[in-house]
């Protein structure tokens, strides 16, 4: 348990971030103070080009780069665990064309399809979590077909069609918490990849620019003057969050993947 | 009266073929012994007889009527009627269901109210020598002795007239062996069931069988 310490502990300061910005964030968003002012006792990081507390907005926009990549995380795993399910249980046309789907999705280039999309659609955190998580769950389709597979010709599956449950039943009850495990870390994966997607099309500035994000704030920085005048204070924190919450992210899924590893050698 | 039977059935599994025309026929409260040398095809046979899967060629009738052009309330009762038990014990139970969730399971499937599950279960397990304990357990945590019970009373309480019995006994150990034959026995005296008995063992095959195919 202790590998999961430091992912988990910073998972947590994340978490509270999002959860209860009002109560850590120094002032809210929207005061204005002396622009571009250097990090000082009041403001930690500084103030931003319009006066604004940069350590507060980096707390407030905690909360919406973590919903869009959790949210999309979410899309993707519903959308390619039923795929993935269905295509793994049925052996007949279904499953070529499941997969046939799933190979068209793999293909695409999906940052240059995001941008082309997000630039002729009105940019927005929900667009952008449709968009993220309907590119992205491909690959969960791919695992959980391949696991599903696995086990659809196991004595308990067969038990349970001699008994006369339904394959939905099958599915969903007796294939679906064995298939579990290997949807949890495609999950913490997928969340952490449209975590950097956001960033990169908020840094393009293809996000809504009224909503703060931490891919926004450094898109502000760069945009605003913040790498010029070598406010590294400015668009550094943003930076380190995302870094930070990605390696948090991932470590969790990797550490998991290695547990249910050493648990199977044994 | 014939109970479920095989006609002239042929599988293969590409260009392997399993076995050829291989008919089988099991009449009400007998006992059919299926030996053969292992990889001839007696477990893929029972799960053609058990509707799991279907032959190439031949028919399989359940009561008279082809399980192939079954549908509906006939198909029903087919599937409750014929219930199979396999030969690892642990594997017929899902490893991340405890096995009181696996077996309730089945009696939500019969209609069984909810109140009444736990009366039921620990009626049937004591019917099987077993303690009511093994309800919280997972597959992994209980003997293989327990588990094949288990299973059998699992496969029980839907009422079936046919058995199919994969080799229900090679993965115990002797003693657990004459224990579960002896159960398979008295289940059969009181409610009449009809067994396919597979094995290679012929010595618990004409323990078990009134007759012997071999296939």
């Amino acid at each position: 348990m202790r590998r999961y310490l430091l992912p988990l502990a910073l998972i947590a300061v994340f978490a509270t971030m999002a959860i209860f910005p009002g109560l850590i964030a120094p002032f809210t968003p929207t005061e204005r103070f002396t622009t571009y002012q250097a990090p000082d006792k009041v403001h930690i990081f500084g103030t931003d080009d319009m006066g604004r507390d940069i350590l507060s907005l980096v707390i407030y926009a905690t909360r919406l780069s973590l919903f869009i990549g959790f949210a999309s995380g979410a899309v993707a795993i519903v959308i390619g665990t039923v795929i993935g399910l269905v295509a793994g249980w049925r052996t007949d046309i279904l499953d070529d064309l499941l997969m046939g789907a799933t190979d068209i999705v793999l293909i695409l280039p999906k940052i240059p399809l995001v941008i082309i999309l997000a630039a002729y659609l009105s940019p927005g955190p929900w667009l952008l979590i449709l968009v993220l998580g309907l590119l992205s769950w491909e690959s969960v389709a791919r695992v959980v077909r391949s696991k599903v597979m696995q086990v659809r010709s196991a004595d308990f599956v067969l038990a349970a069609r001699c008994l006369g449950f339904s394959d939905t039943y099958i599915i969903f009850r007796e294939i679906l918490p064995v298939v579990f495990p290997v949807v949890v870390p495609k999950f913490v994966l997928v969340t952490a990849s449209a975590m950097i997607s956001e960033a990169s099309l908020s840094f393009l500035g293809l996000s809504d620019p009224t909503v703060i994000s931490w891919g926004v704030m450094i898109s502000d920085a760069f945009n605003h003057g913040g790498f010029i005048r070598k406010m590294w204070y400015w668009w550094m924190p943003p930076a380190l969050c995302i870094i930070l919450g990605v390696l948090a992210i991932t470590s969790l899924a990797f550490l998991h993947e290695r547990g249910a590893r050493e648990v199977v050698q044994l | 009266m014939l109970t479920l039977c095989a006609r002239e059935i042929t599988h293969a599994y590409g260009n392997h073929e399993v076995f050829r025309d291989f008919s089988i026929e099991v009449a009400a409260g007998e006992t059919v012994g299926l030996v053969g040398p292992s990889g001839c095809g007696k477990s893929t046979c029972a799960r053609i007889l058990a509707g799991l899967e279907a032959p190439q060629s031949g028919t399989v009738e359940f009561c008279g009527t082809d399980i192939a052009g079954m549908n509906g309330s006939g198909y029903e009762v087919f599937r409750r009627s014929v219930q199979m038990i396999f030969q690892d014990p642990a594997g017929s139970f899902n490893p991340v269901r405890t096995i009181g969730q696996s077996i309730s399971a089945v009696l939500r499937l019969a209609g069984v109210p909810k109140a009444e599950h736990r009366a039921v279960l620990v009626e049937a397990l004591q019917k099987a020598g077993l303690q009511d304990e093994i309800l919280s357990r997972y597959p992994d945590q209980i003997s293989g002795g327990q588990a094949q019970r288990a299973g059998i009373v699992r496969g029980l309480l839907i009422s079936p007239s046919v058995m199919i019995l994969d080799e229900p006994t090679s993965a115990l150990d002797v003693s657990v062996q004459a224990q579960i034959l002896h159960l398979l026995k008295e289940v059969q005296r009181e409610r009449g069931i009809s067994y396919v008995f597979i094995s290679h063992d012929t010595a618990v095959v004409s323990f078990m069988a009134d007759r012997v195919v071999r296939l």
